[in-house]
C-alpha cells in the first residue's frame, strides 16, 4: 500500500475554477471533463510531482491539494 | 467553557440546522480559536420556520446560549432575511441583525461568514473549516468565525439548564433530545412542534392534524430533501435510519404534506426549476448541471423509459460533490427520490397516452 508521502490528494476550488481543462491533460488519470469542461475529479490520489505540476499550471489557481 | 463543550459532548447534542455535525467539537474549535458567532436564524430550506418560531417564542434563552458559547461580544451577529418579520423582531430587542437576501443559498454557512465579512452572501469553498479563519474567492483573510443554528444555541441553554440525563431522556441513543419540526402543506394545523428521534412519522405529522386519507405525497426537509408517498409515511419512523430507507434524514426539521389536488409531476417541475434558478452561478457543473437537470426531468416525464431514466440519474451523479456548496448535491438528491417515487405513475401514464393515440389512429 502506498504510503501518504507517495500520493496527493487533489481537489478543486468550485468557485474558481473557470473549466480550462487544463488539468485533465495534465493529469489524465485523475481528471475527465464534462461537457461543458468542468472537471471530474475521478480518482483524487495522484502522483504528487504531477498533482504539484497541474496545481502550478492550474491558470485560475483552482486546483489544490489536501 | 471547556466545561460546556464537555457537557454537549455527554448530551450527544448535533447541529439543528442540518448537517448534524456534533456540536462539542464546533464549540471546542471555536473557543480554542476565539472565533466570532453568527447565529443563523434564516429558515433558509424551503418550509423552514423553526429558528423564526424559537426568536419569537424562546427569544431569552436563544440569548442564553448565545451568552454561553460567545460571551457578550460586539462581534456576534444574528442573520435573518432582509425584511422577514424574524429580521424585525430581532432588531426591536437591540440585536445586531446580518440581514441576508432572500435567496436559497444566501444563509448557506459560508454565504453568512462571506456576508459578514464584507462580502457578497454566496457559498465559498472551504479548504478547511472557517472556525480556523481562512480566505475569500478574492483572497482577503477571514477571521475565525463559527455559525451555529439558532436551535442549536436554544438547545444548548436547555442542557446548561436541565443537564445532559435530561436531554438524553428524549429521541434515541443515537439521536438525543428533542428537536423542532417545521409541519406545512395540507395539514389542519401547520406550524412548528417539538418532536424527538424514533417516533412514528405518522405520530409526528398528527401533531399538525394528521395526515388525511386523500393525501398520495409528502416532502421530507424541503429542496434538500426527498419525496416520499403516504402509504411509506404511515409505517415510516422519525430518525435517521429510518428515513435513510427512502434516501433521506431528518435534517432541518422539515415535512410538507403535498396538496392531493396538485399534480405531484407539476410540484416537482416547479422545485427543480427554483432550485436551478438558485444556484448562485459560481461553480460551472451546479450552473449549468441544474438547469440540465430540471430538463432532464422534463423530458423524462414526456417520455419515460430506460433511456430518459437513465440520463437523468447520470445526471444526478454529475452534481454530486462537484460544487462549492452542498445546493447540487441537495437538489439531486431530490430529484433521484421523485424519480423513485413517481416513476411507476409517469410509467402509467405513459402507457395510457400511448393507448390513446393508437386508439384515436386506429
Ligand atoms: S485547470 Fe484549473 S481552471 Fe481549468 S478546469 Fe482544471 S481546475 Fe478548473
Ligand atoms: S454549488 Fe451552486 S449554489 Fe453552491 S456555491 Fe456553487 S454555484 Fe453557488
Amino acid at each position: 500500500m502506498a504510503s501518504s508521502l507517495d500520493v496527493a490528494k487533489i481537489a478543486v476550488d468550485r468557485v474558481r475554477c473557470t473549466g480550462h481543462g487544463i488539468c485533465a491533460q495534465t493529469l489524465p488519470d485523475s481528471i475527465t471533463l464534462d461537457e461543458w469542461g468542468y472537471p471530474i475529479v475521478t480518482d483524487d490520489q495522484a502522483d504528487p510531482d504531477e498533482a504539484k505540476l497541474a496545481v502550478k499550471l492550474c491558470p485560475a489557481r483552482a486546483l489544490y491539494l489536501r | 467553557m471547556t466545561e460546556l463543550a464537555q457537557l454537549l459532548e455527554d448530551a450527544g447534542l448535533t447541529g439543528r440546522g442540518g448537517a448534524a455535525f456534533p456540536t462539542a467539537i464546533k464549540i471546542r474549535a471555536a473557543i480554542e480559536k476565539r472565533a466570532r458567532l453568527i447565529v443563523n436564524v434564516c429558515d433558509g430550506e424551503l418550509g423552514a420556520a423553526k429558528d423564526g418560531w424559537i426568536v419569537e417564542h424562546h427569544l431569552d434563552e436563544l440569548l442564553d446560549g448565545v451568552r454561553l458559547v460567545a460571551g457578550i461580544s460586539p462581534h456576534t451577529r444574528f442573520a435573518a432575511h432582509r425584511g422577514s418579520a424574524t429580521a424585525a423582531r430581532l432588531a426591536a430587542a437591540g440585536l445586531p441583525v446580518l440581514e441576508t437576501p432572500d435567496r436559497y443559498v444566501s444563509s448557506e454557512e459560508t454565504s453568512l461568514i462571506s456576508l459578514a465579512h464584507g462580502g457578497q452572501a454566496r457559498p465559498m469553498t472551504k479548504r478547511t473549516p472557517f472556525v480556523y479563519g481562512g480566505r475569500d474567492p478574492q483572497g482577503r483573510r477571514v477571521k475565525p468565525t463559527v455559525v451555529l443554528n439558532a436551535e442549536t444555541l436554544w438547545r444548548i441553554s436547555q442542557i446548561n439548564q436541565h443537564g445532559a440525563q435530561w436531554f438524553r431522556s428524549f429521541g434515541t441513543q443515537a439521536e438525543p433530545g428533542p428537536r423542532l419540526v417545521a409541519i406545512g402543506g395540507y395539514v389542519a394545523r401547520p406550524g412548528v412542534y417539538e418532536s424527538a428521534a424514533g417516533t412514528p412519522l405518522a405520530e409526528v405529522i398528527a401533531l399538525a392534524g394528521g395526515m388525511t386519507q386523500d393525501v398520495r405525497h409528502l416532502g421530507i426537509g424541503g429542496l434538500g430533501g426527498i419525496v416520499m408517498t403516504a402509504a411509506e409515511a404511515r409505517y415510516a419512523i422519525w430518525d435517521t435510519p429510518g428515513m435513510k430507507i427512502y434516501g433521506g434524514s431528518i435534517g432541518p426539521g422539515i415535512i410538507t404534506i403535498w396538496n392531493p389536488a396538485e399534480d405531484p409531476v407539476d410540484t416537482v417541475n416547479r422545485m427543480l426549476n427554483y432550485g436551478a434558478a438558485e444556484s448562485a452561478g459560481q461553480c460551472g457543473p451546479c450552473m449549468f448541471g441544474l438547469p440540465a437537470l430540471a430538463e432532464d426531468w422534463r423530458r423524462y416525464v414526456d417520455l419515460p423509459s430506460g433511456t430518459s431514466a437513465r440520463r437523468l440519474t447520470d445526471r444526478v451523479a454529475l452534481l454530486n460533490g462537484r460544487g462549492a456548496c452542498a445546493h447540487p448535491m441537495g437538489v439531486a438528491r431530490f430529484a433521484t427520490s421523485a424519480l423513485r417515487v413517481l416513476e411507476p405513475e409517469l410509467t402509467g401514464r405513459a402507457v395510457g397516452r400511448r393507448y390513446l393515440e393508437g386508439a384515436t389512429r386506429g
